[in-house]
């Protein structure tokens, strides 16, 4: 479903690659770590994912589209099936939490209606429903982030990505946030976690990507999950 | 001030009058219609822009820009009509027009007597009353010659003193160079000292005084339109790289380069139609000032400004002309730098 084969990437010509040769797939419904030292090329390689880069050499394929092959008008569609949160979260300061969740509907041409009733329904269930229509600066970081994680699941995307996801957060409230993405893992999306926090990879044993010298070293799905399924037992 | 005044009166009354006061809360009219048919048939229905276009100190510069560049294009153009519609008039005025003068002084330099003058113009005036192919003759008298030169000798001065030529004003049938020609043989005929001005020369010097002007006018509005064009696609562009996060944003969670060029495109439609409706309205004003000041000059060397109904209606257009290069331009130049991203 989500295929890199043998991707280069750098951001400056003079520079030495970030990434060196670098291939994996990734399943459909799948759940990975992306771990790596800092500066090791975790949010490059994210960039990449989400089509915010494109690599020097190699082939990428999102959800079976090659994306070097792909008109502007398809990228623009596969990228709609992708959700980010980013580190920062990247919250729009002139737009309300409501409408900052609203944007990949809006995006997507959905009709009022719908997007009213999914991002009303979305911004309760985040416990941010009192706080509709406040300025992201009004928000603890807390909030932001929950805003920023709403906004990368409201159109149901195919693949979610987070960079970092649990860095600005205390342990309680990170460990809660894992547990969402737990729940959208079990109704079908893909997700990739950036992270170099080993008690989060650890707790929630997925598999992992591990990012070393610029490479990509994929844990064995199957050893990973029998190893789990000893854990369990 | 006025709110001031209203205000104490009110206390006034309310002092005065407190119990014989009512108050009558007027009923809101109901624009849920109008901003339902707005919403649906607008190009501006998506006015909560995502990005953050509406802050930032220049807008204001490039709507006093637009401002400014409408009224000078309105200055132009007035200018370009009122100078077609002079060459109109003096074209239409003198077409099939001619003059004969028996001058004072001859070409040989000898003085006619005034009686002389009168006698010539007599016979001059009947052989042309006959020909079929003048229309209308007319002798000038002294009142109509006085009133001719009063631009440049005034109204108090005394003619009868003076020599004065022999002035018949024709009208013709449309004739051709041949008929005109054969014409000014038979006035040569009646009367030697008789001399045609068909004002063909001095006219046509004229009118191209005049066209030149007009291009002149043109290649102005021209430059108006090129630094307007410029001055809206550099605002655009400073606006793309104040707010790259933003579009980059829009652009990764899958917003079409349309989607993203729209927002640039209705902020500027309402930019320019205010920048354009302002410059248009003081442009219009000046116009009317100085058609004003034309008309009351009390002289006839300076001629009347006439911008006429079309003019005026070309003029009003000027606001739209100023949004849709602002549209146009906003919109490529966003489409432009979007296709630089990945």
């Amino acid at each position: 479903m989500i295929q890199f084969e043998n991707v280069h990437f750098h951001y400056n010509k003079h520079a030495p690659d970030i990434l060196h040769d670098v291939s994996f797939t990734l399943a459909r419904g799948s759940y990975h770590f992306l771990t790596g030292p800092s500066g090791a090329g975790k949010t490059s390689l994210i960039k990449l994912l989400f089509l915010g880069k494109i690599p020097q050499e190699g082939k990428i394929t999102l959800f079976g589209s090659d994306t070097a092959a792909a008109s502007r008008k398809e990228l623009s569609e596969i990228r709609r099936n992708i959700g980010v949160v980013f580190q920062d979260f990247r919250l729009l300061g002139n737009l309300s939490a409501f409408d900052n969740v609203a944007l990949p509907l809006r995006i997507s041409g959905r009709p009022r209606e719908e997007i009213n009733n999914h991002v009303n329904e979305l911004l309760d269930w985040v416990g941010l429903g009192d706080h509709k229509q406040n300025l992201p600066e009004t928000l603890s970081g807390g909030q932001q982030q929950r805003i920023a994680i709403a906004r990368a699941v409201i159109a149901q995307p195919k693949l979610l990505l987070a960079d970092e996801p649990t860095g600005n957060l205390d342990n309680e409230i990170g460990f809660r946030l894992m547990g969402l993405f737990e729940q959208l893992n079990r109704t079908g999306t893909t997700i990739v976690i950036a992270t170099h926090n080993p008690n989060i990879i650890e707790q929630f044993g997925h598999p992992c990507l591990r990012l070393v010298g610029g490479t990509v070293k994929q844990d064995n799905t199957e050893a990973h999950a029998r190893k789990k399924i000893r854990h369990v037992f | 001030m006025f709110s001031k005044i209203l205000h104490i009166l009110h206390i006034k009354i309310i002092k005065t009058h407190w119990d014989s006061v009512k108050f009558y809360k007027l009923p809101k009219p109901d624009m849920s219609y109008i901003r339902a048919l707005f919403n649906r048939y607008s190009p501006l229905k998506d006015q909560n822009y995502d990005l953050p276009l509406n802050k930032g100190s220049d807008t204001n510069f490039l709507v006093l820009l637009i401002s400014l560049m409408s009224f000078l294009a309105v200055l132009a153009l007035s200018g370009s009509i009122a100078i077609n519609s002079m060459t109109n008039r003096w074209s239409s005025g003198l077409e099939n027009k001619i003059t004969i003068e028996i001058a004072v002084e001859t070409k040989e330099g000898h003085i006619l007597s005034q009686e002389t003058i009168g006698q010539e113009t007599i016979a001059l005036y009947k052989m042309l009353s006959e020909n079929k192919r003048v229309k209308s003759a007319n002798v000038l008298n002294h009142e109509d010659i006085q009133e001719l030169l009063s631009p440049w000798i005034g109204n108090d001065m005394n003619l009868e003193d003076l020599p004065l030529p022999g002035l018949i004003a024709i009208e013709l049938h449309n004739i051709d160079e041949k008929g005109l020609k054969e014409l000014t043989e038979e006035i040569e005929k009646t009367s030697q000292y008789a001399q045609l001005e068909t004002h063909r020369e001095w006219l046509s010097d004229l009118i191209n005084f005049a066209n030149t002007l007009q291009m002149l006018a043109l290649v102005v509005t021209l430059i108006i339109g090129s630094i307007t064009i410029i001055a809206i696609a550099y605002a655009v562009r400073t606006r793309l790289a104040l707010h790259h996060n933003e579009v980059a944003l829009l652009h990764h969670m899958g917003a079409s380069d349309n989607y993203i060029a729209r927002q640039f495109r209705n902020h500027a439609i309402i930019l320019s139609f205010k920048g354009g409706m302002i410059g248009t309205s003081a442009g219009i004003a000046m116009t009317f000032i100085l058609t004003l000041l034309s008309r009351n000059s009390g002289t006839d060397l300076i001629p009347v400004i006439n911008i006429g109904l079309w003019g005026m209606a070309l003029l009003l257009l000027i606001p739209v002309i100023v949004c849709s290069v602002a549209v146009i331009t906003s919109y490529l130049t966003v489409l432009r730098s979007l296709a630089k991203m990945p």
